[in-house]
């Protein structure tokens, strides 16, 4: 019987326990002494879980969110999932040629609302919806876009899983394009005509990072379609990656491309990292072009410290098999580069700072060449290198609050180039986030 | 090449298995017994306090803890949360007896982009700081390039819990 044998082990114990208390007084009463330290801390233990039950009960869950609701502290019970946020940012620039007055723009530049879901603590989805040029019609110049739109799952604390329409991890600014994050009424030249931000492919990516501070993320999509390269128009030689990005719009995605980056930020307002993306660009189609490998890479540091901001990027794409289809493009302005590549410094200043306000003048320098050369043809038909185009850019970004921002600067460029829009200008920008 | 394609989801898909806690790095708990190794109690401390002196929103409430070894006090624990880019930041903050930090956790980040906060380098920037120090990005506290938000808004978050600690709870 299990009952019994219980009993006759219970008695055995506590005649054991009889003989020693016997035996050894002094053990008994350290013995008693331990357990009343050990009831001692659960009492604490369970006042502390009380108190930590009451001080949740206390708090207030969030019904919506105060006025400065980034800046805000939030209670515990925010954490709960299911929560939908939405942010946007946006920017107007006024653009002018001081030897064109004409060609004087005011545009505005883009409209941007974004959103995020948890669906649990672990898995979201987040987009990007974005409109250019204030109105878009069959009749308007305007775009209305899906910037991005992902599924993101951590898998654990340090890294996870993305897929969807993605943003290429490449450089400073094709991930951090807001425009309170970067210094100038314009995008830099070498991150719109090498690296063509906003840049986004579809596919999946993991990413993740280290506790020596090492950020790291890598992934398969789609990459550009050469088929969509127009020797007719500038726009190869302004990007020649924009001109034939795809977007995921209805695309072709015969041969995927890779994309790998790492950042590594070990040192506080140290960041050192690169990235390379590359693939087949032909899409499979039957065309001249049909073997052609993009390989784009990029280097870039940046240091804050104090009132000080450096950075410092340089790019460079090539693309193979890009001789059959230049032939065919004979007697056009705009044959495929078979190399391209640019880099700038930029250095800023905090000069002023009162309140949430600063005033922080910047310079950058840019070099930049989107056609540097291209592959070998029959004499006659053959392409010389573009000459590179160099920038300097100064100016002021006057923050109102971090999240909003005045600007003004003075561009100064080497050569014009009326078509694509090169040639000494000042511009005024207002662009906000939130 | 189909086969190509999928070879990432096979990868996804593997490990999808592990999900539970994917986004807590540490609980309340463990944090606080990294902080106070010595500690035999925390006591919960009610702080009473007037938000608008403070600067700080109503309805703010982090919860503290006073650690305790027997008698002898050894310093305020802190947990609170900010928001990070656009999802709650659950994070601790450990002062000595002297209000100086000696640890800042991060517990929990739910949201990919900025998570670059939890990396030891950047937090180890806190230690020693306290209430008389500004406590604030770009000056005494260095950004991490890319997750701006995520660091001015917790950096935010301990300069409000120094200041709640100096006008509020420090004895004497």
């Amino acid at each position: 019987m299990p009952l019994a044998r219980r009993a006759v082990a219970a008695v055995a114990i506590c005649s054991i326990f009889a003989v020693n208390a016997h035996a050894d007084d002094a053990a008994l009463r350290a013995e008693i002494d331990a357990l009343r330290t050990e009831i001692a801390a659960l009492k604490a233990e369970v006042r502390h879980i009380e108190g930590e039950r009451n001080s949740a009960d206390a708090t207030p869950t969030k019904a919506s969110a105060p006025a400065s609701a980034d800046a805000a502290p939030v209670p515990q019970s925010a954490a709960a999932a299911n929560a939908t946020t939405l942010w946007g940012y946006g920017e107007m620039n006024y653009n002018h040629p001081t030897a064109r007055a004409a060609d004087a723009q005011a545009d505005l530049r883009r409209a941007v609302i974004g959103f995020s879901h948890a669906f649990d603590e672990a898995t979201h989805v987040y987009g990007e919806l974005e409109w250019e040029h204030a109105v878009a019609s069959a009749d308007d110049a305007g775009e209305t876009e899906v910037e991005q739109l992902y599924i993101e799952h951590a898998l654990a604390p340090a890294y996870g899983v993305r897929a969807g329409l993605m943003l290429v991890p490449l450089g400073l600014l094709n991930e951090h394009h807001e425009p309170t994050q970067y210094f100038g009424v314009e995008r830099n030249f070498v991150e719109t005509a090498i690296i063509p931000s906003t840049w986004r492919e579809g596919g999946v990516a993991m990413y993740g990072n280290t506790d020596f501070g090492l950020s790291w993320n890598a992934g398969i999509g789609t990459g550009p379609d050469l088929g969509k390269w127009d020797p007719a128009s500038g726009e190869g030689r302004e990007s020649p990656l924009g001109s034939i990005h795809q977007e995921l719009q209805l695309a072709r995605a015969r041969d995927p491309s890779l994309f790998a980056a790492l950042n590594w930020t070990a040192i506080p307002g140290l960041n050192v990292g690169g990235g390379a993306f590359a693939g087949k660009i032909g899409q499979g189609a039957d065309f001249a072009g049909k073997d052609a490998r993009l390989l784009l890479g990029e280097v870039h540091a940046r240091w804050q410290t104090g009132p000080f901001d450096f950075s410092a990027l340089y790019a460079r794409g090539t693309i193979s098999d890009t001789q059959a289809l230049n032939l065919t493009f004979a007697g056009e302005s705009t044959p495929v580069p078979k190399a391209f590549w640019g880099g700038y410094a930029q250095g800023a200043w905090r000069a002023l700072a009162w309140n949430e306000s600063n005033l922080t003048p910047f310079v950058r320098y840019e070099q930049f060449n989107t056609g540097a050369a291209y592959a070998e043809q029959p004499l006659g038909v053959s392409t010389s290198a573009l000459p590179t185009e160099k920038v300097w850019t100064a100016g002021i970004n006057y923050y109102l609050n971090p999240n909003v921002v005045f600007k003004f600067d003075y561009q100064d460029f080497n050569r014009d180039d009326a078509e694509l829009g090169y040639g000494n200008r000042f511009n005024l920008g207002i662009g906000y986030q939130f | 090449m189909l086969v190509r394609w999928l070879i990432p989801v096979g990868v996804g898909a593997a490990s999808v298995a592990q999900v539970a806690h994917a986004t807590q790095y540490l609980t309340v708990e463990q944090a606080q017994r990294a902080a106070f190794p010595d500690a035999t109690a925390f006591e919960t401390v009610r702080a009473k306090f007037d938000a608008s002196a403070l600067g700080v929103p109503a309805g703010w409430a982090p919860r503290v803890w006073q650690a305790r070894a027997g008698e002898r006090v050894l310093g305020t624990f802190f947990a609170d949360a900010v928001i990070g880019k656009s999802e709650a930041i659950d994070y601790s903050l450990a002062l000595d007896t002297n209000g100086t930090v000696i640890a800042l956790e991060v517990l929990q980040y739910r949201e990919s982009h900025g998570s670059e906060v939890r990396m030891a380098p950047w937090r180890k920037q806190f230690l020693g700081k306290t209430a008389r120090d500004p406590v604030a990005l770009n000056q005494d506290i260095k950004n991490i390039s890319g997750a701006t938000l995520s660091c001015r808004h917790l950096t935010e978050g301990v300069q409000r819990l120094l200041k709640l600690h100096a006008s509020a709870l420090a004895k004497g």
